[in-house]
């Protein structure tokens, strides 16, 4: 069977569902919506209406969202094969792992377990990463021990150290975040030719947007020196590669990485004042790019996670217009958030730096 | 299979999960209750302290093994208070527990970096360097040796150089890779500090006195060691002293949560309101009246129970009770394996056991190899487990035809033939395998047949699958075809039957297609010429049986001609290896193709599989 006929299944799956992406009218409508419009067009309303407060509300959202996009992801993998399968589950597993770090945080930190189940994602078993044992655990110790014993014990090193010394638990959330993406390049870089190319164009213009906002936000935000930066910045396999992010987190100022970018990058981003402005213009090159691979690309596997990412991005920006007008956000606000305008009151970078 | 409701009061509930479990004969049914008052979950509470208490007394018991109860003794109810008690005293237990464990842990790393250690030095002693020198740091150089996890060597390696250090990789262990990492001395070592942090980097403690034997300083770093193996068994020895007064107890606890179970097992089908709780679930309709007895002996009369039929929307929910017969449970597992029966679907396990020993009788037929097979299925039995019997039947139905075909390890004329060798008449062979074919085809039509009766699909039952319109074209064309072979022509009557039925189905499907007209008669021409197709090529399908036991005999030739040309040992030795490679392998073959014949021409016919188990409530097994 040809790789075309092999994948016709999965490709025409892919784009009778591409019709759910929200259209530019459809998102620059979202945020004139009041709240009961956005409910009634979007099927939330027993959401809103069975939760007695504004954070319940908002969390049974995004719980819905999240559910309705792993469904469509569990209806694109059927038709794969293991290795697409263990790819896009892969990329699926970043709630698995926003729970994981949900529940060592919240055992480092000492919360109530039922406050910490509350805030846990209900996810599919094969997306759900924590396992009970670390939800039963009683104390911290108990939880580190379990984080050693298990399929976790990469990780429990910072979040022995995060306890022990009392850290901001930063560095054990980076390394988890770190884990995931690196994880990710493996796997594509096991796929055939015929995938490999439009899968390094999808991930490798998310890690570049990725590596980017870290690196700016590591090094002038944050005030991380140049080796502690590059340590925890996941190269790309398309622009910013290892050699280039070591040239790059060398640089002292927020204009001189933006300039030394490699090409479209620096086009992407010149001008910018903030790392807003920054994580704007490159997310929306960034979805050009997955809209390009969804619209042009020969490979199922990779227009099947540019349409889950670009679907992500859709329920995303609808949860922001949800919860800008549950908490009555102002309007520009809600815009900032669905990214319509440009930010204009974000952190100012050259203070930073 | 009934379907009862019982009404109690919610106080009454462990009473009421205690009588039946014991009875083992309720298999709760999940669906809230119709009345919407019924809505509040009063098991919640209960299932919720069982369970922290569980996994309390599982982690408590991994660090101090207690015997595994033998019997659950009295049985009493245990209420949501005791059950608090009990989750609050283990909770306690275990919070003094986990500090023991966290004291092992602390041996175990400390005795993982002393090997560690030991593994570096070895790899130093062949350098001819100073090694003191890599102790601390010098004036000018600043020295860090430790382990780094081997995914995170590449980013420390290219964070290092960043920071004007260079690392260098001399030893592999496992995942961890042991470094030395160095560089000038100066204000950027205190950036370096948090990139070894984050990197995971652990710093291996280089001793003092470098200058000395190696020899002396591994015997320093064995007794170190050692003193850590004497301190894990003395914290062991703690643990005991600690864990004696506890045993008792903790004993009791186990039996108490295993009281406690069966009220957590019915929480998903528990609803109330008030003081009234509802449960509803499925019994067989002979264990009714013990049901009910058992409850009016624990409730006192305060409970009311519905029995009703099963309704005909609710027969995929209703639970198959499994076969119990010893002999015949490896075949219902595999019969399993395809689906378990709907409930009114006939059980297929006896008539499946029966055709498979038949038809692997007869494709094996041999009493040497059958012997081997039913001996090893009986040697092994330990292992097998319930599957022992399965491969002991096949053996012995393997004996048998072996007998009927007069072969013993494939020779074939030292045992006289209670009925003859099947390569003595090939063609008698395929004519009974085909009458088989037609049995086994027929059987599994009526059963099709029977299956819809028992629901009340008459229309399926006539015209669908396999229904009594099949059966007819059939059993016509069956007719039909021996009288062909007999020379008496096809016959007229089976040539009606077979256009009437024929006829029928076309109409039937005619009907029920919505399509235009043309997309009509390609789909009723095609379905019509499939039922034809369908069914002789099912019938010939059967020829395998016949195939296979002249394949069998023919196989065995082939070994003696090639044995009959080696010198006495050749020729002992090619039998042995010949009769082990038609074992082995026709075995197998032989095995797979009587499966497809049972799932394929039989299965496929008349069983759904769309049923579930039977799965009563009940104490652990061994227990009651």
């Amino acid at each position: 069977m040809s790789h075309v006929a092999d994948q016709a299944y999965l490709s025409t799956l892919v784009s009778a569902m591409s019709t759910r992406l929200f259209d530019v009218p459809l998102m620059r409508g979202l945020s004139q919506r009041s709240l009961q419009s956005l409910s009634d067009a979007f099927g939330l309303a027993p959401l809103l209406d069975d939760q007695p407060t504004n954070a319940a509300r908002s969390r049974a959202i995004e719980q819905s969202l999240i559910h309705l996009l792993l469904t469509e992801l569990r209806i694109l993998i059927r038709p794969m094969n293991a290795d697409a399968r263990g790819l896009v589950l892969d990329w699926g597993r970043k709630y698995g792992l926003s729970n994981l770090k949900t529940l060592i945080r919240g055992k480092l930190y000492d919360l109530d377990p039922q406050e910490i189940r509350e805030n846990l994602f209900e996810l599919p078993s094969d997306i759900h990463l924590s396992g009970q044992e670390l939800l039963r655990a009683e104390n911290v110790l108990e939880l580190l021990r379990q984080l050693e014993a298990g399929p976790h014990r990469h990780i429990a090193r910072q979040a022995r150290e995060v306890y022990e010394q009392q850290r901001d638990p930063f560095a054990l959330e980076a390394a988890i975040d770190q884990r995931y993406y690196v994880g990710l390049v493996r796997r594509i870089m096991a796929f055939s030719n015929d995938h490999l190319a439009s899968l390094r164009r999808l991930l490798g213009a998310e890690l570049d947007r990725i590596a980017l906002l870290w690196l700016l936000r590591f090094r002038f935000c944050y005030q991380l020196s140049p080796s502690e930066t590059y340590y925890w910045l996941v190269p790309s396999m398309r622009l910013l590669t290892r050699e280039r992010l070591l040239q790059l987190v060398n640089l002292e100022t927020f204009e001189q990485v933006l300039k030394a970018l490699p090409e479209p990058l620096d086009a992407v981003v010149a001008e910018s004042k903030t790392i807003a402005e920054v994580q704007q213009r490159i997310g929306r090159h960034t979805s050009d790019e997955m809209r390009w691979v969804l619209a042009r690309s020969q490979s199922g596997v990779a227009r099947a996670l540019a349409y889950l990412m670009l679907r992500e991005t859709d329920l995303m920006l609808l949860f922001a217009a949800v919860q800008g007008q549950l908490l009555q956000f102002p309007e520009t606000t809600v815009q900032i958030a669905l990214e319509l305008i440009e930010p204009t009151c974000a952190w100012d970078a050259h203070q930073a730096a | 299979m009934k379907h009862v409701r019982l009404l109690a009061l919610t106080e009454a509930l462990p009473q009421a999960s205690l009588a039946l479990a014991e009875t083992e004969s309720f298999h709760p049914d999940d669906r809230p209750p119709t009345e919407t008052q019924l809505s509040a979950l009063p098991g919640r509470a209960y299932r919720d302290l069982y369970s922290q208490a569980h996994t309390r007394l599982d982690k408590i018991t991994r660090l101090i093994p207690i015997e595994p109860p033998t019997a659950i003794g009295q049985i009493r109810v245990v209420d949501v208070d005791e059950l608090g008690a009990l989750n609050d005293w283990l909770g306690k237990r275990w919070e003094e527990a986990s500090s023991y464990e966290e004291d092992l842990r602390r041996l175990d790393d400390q005795e993982r970096l002393v090997r560690e250690q030991q593994a570096a030095l070895q790899n130093f002693a062949h350098l001819n360097i100073d090694l003191g020198m890599l102790r601390s740091k010098t004036r000018f150089l600043d020295i860090y040796v430790g382990m780094v996890p081997r995914e995170n060597l590449r980013r420390l390696e290219g964070a290092v150089g960043l920071a004007g250090y260079l690392l260098h990789s001399y030893m592999q262990l496992g995942d961890i890779t042991h470094v030395v990492i160095l560089g000038p001395t100066g204000e950027k070592e205190s950036k370096l500090g948090p990139v070894l942090a984050a990197a995971g980097f652990q710093s291996l403690p280089i001793p003092e006195e470098l200058d000395r034997e190696p020899a002396e300083l591994q015997r320093d770093l064995d007794a170190k060691r050692h003193s850590i193996a004497e301190q894990r068994q003395a914290l062991r020895a703690t643990l005991e002293a600690w864990a004696a007064p506890y045993r008792d107890q903790l004993l009791d606890a186990r039996h108490t949560l295993m009281l406690a179970e069966p009220l957590v097992a019915l929480d998903p089908s528990l609803r109330s309101a008030g003081h009234l709780a509802h449960l509803a679930g499925w019994v067989p309709a002979r264990a009714v009246k013990a049901l009910r007895q058992r409850l009016s002996e624990s409730l006192n009369g305060a409970f009311e129970l519905t029995v009703r039929n099963p309704r005909p929307e609710e027969r995929l929910l209703v639970p198959t009770v499994p076969v119990k017969s010893r002999w015949l449970t490896p075949f219902a597992m595999l019969v399993n394996q395809y689906g378990i029966p709907a409930y009114g679907e006939v059980d297929p396990t006896p008539l499946f056991a029966l055709t498979f020993l038949l038809m692997f009788g007869s494709m094996f037929g041999d009493v040497g190899q059958g012997a081997v097979i039913a001996g090893a299925a009986w040697w092994f039995r330990g292992k097998l487990g319930r599957f022992w019997p399965f491969g002991l039947m096949a053996g012995l139905a393997s004996i048998g035809f072996g007998f009927l075909y007069g072969s013993i390890f494939g020779y074939e004329h030292v045992l006289p033939a209670l009925w003859m060798s099947p390569l003595s008449d090939p063609l008698l062979m395929l004519s009974i395998a085909l009458g088989w074919g037609v049995v086994f085809l027929t059987v599994a039509c009526l059963l099709a047949i029977y299956n819809r009766l028992a629901i009340r699909n008459w229309p399926d039952a006539v015209f669908g699958h396999h229904g009594v319109v099949n059966l007819v074209f059939y059993l016509a064309l069956i007719a039909g075809s021996l009288q062909l072979s007999q020379g008496k022509g096809f016959g007229v009557m089976p040539m009606v039957l077979i256009v009437l039925s024929l006829g029928a189905l076309a109409a039937h499907s005619w009907r029920h297609q919505k399509a235009p007209v043309g997309e009509k008669i390609l789909v009723v021409f095609i379905e019509t010429l499939e039922t034809v197709i369908g069914y002789v090529s099912n019938t010939l399908s059967f020829l395998r049986v016949a195939a296979f036991s002249l394949n069998h005999v023919a196989l065995s030739i082939a070994v003696f001609t090639l044995a009959g040309m080696m010198g006495t040992f050749g020729h002992i030795l090619t039998v042995i290896l010949g009769n082990v490679f038609v074992l082995v392998l026709e075995g197998g073959i032989v095995m797979i193709q009587v499966m497809r014949l049972q799932y394929y021409e039989g299965f496929s016919r008349y069983f759904s599989g769309d049923g579930h188990a039977f799965a009563p409530i009940r104490f652990r097994r061994g227990l009651s």
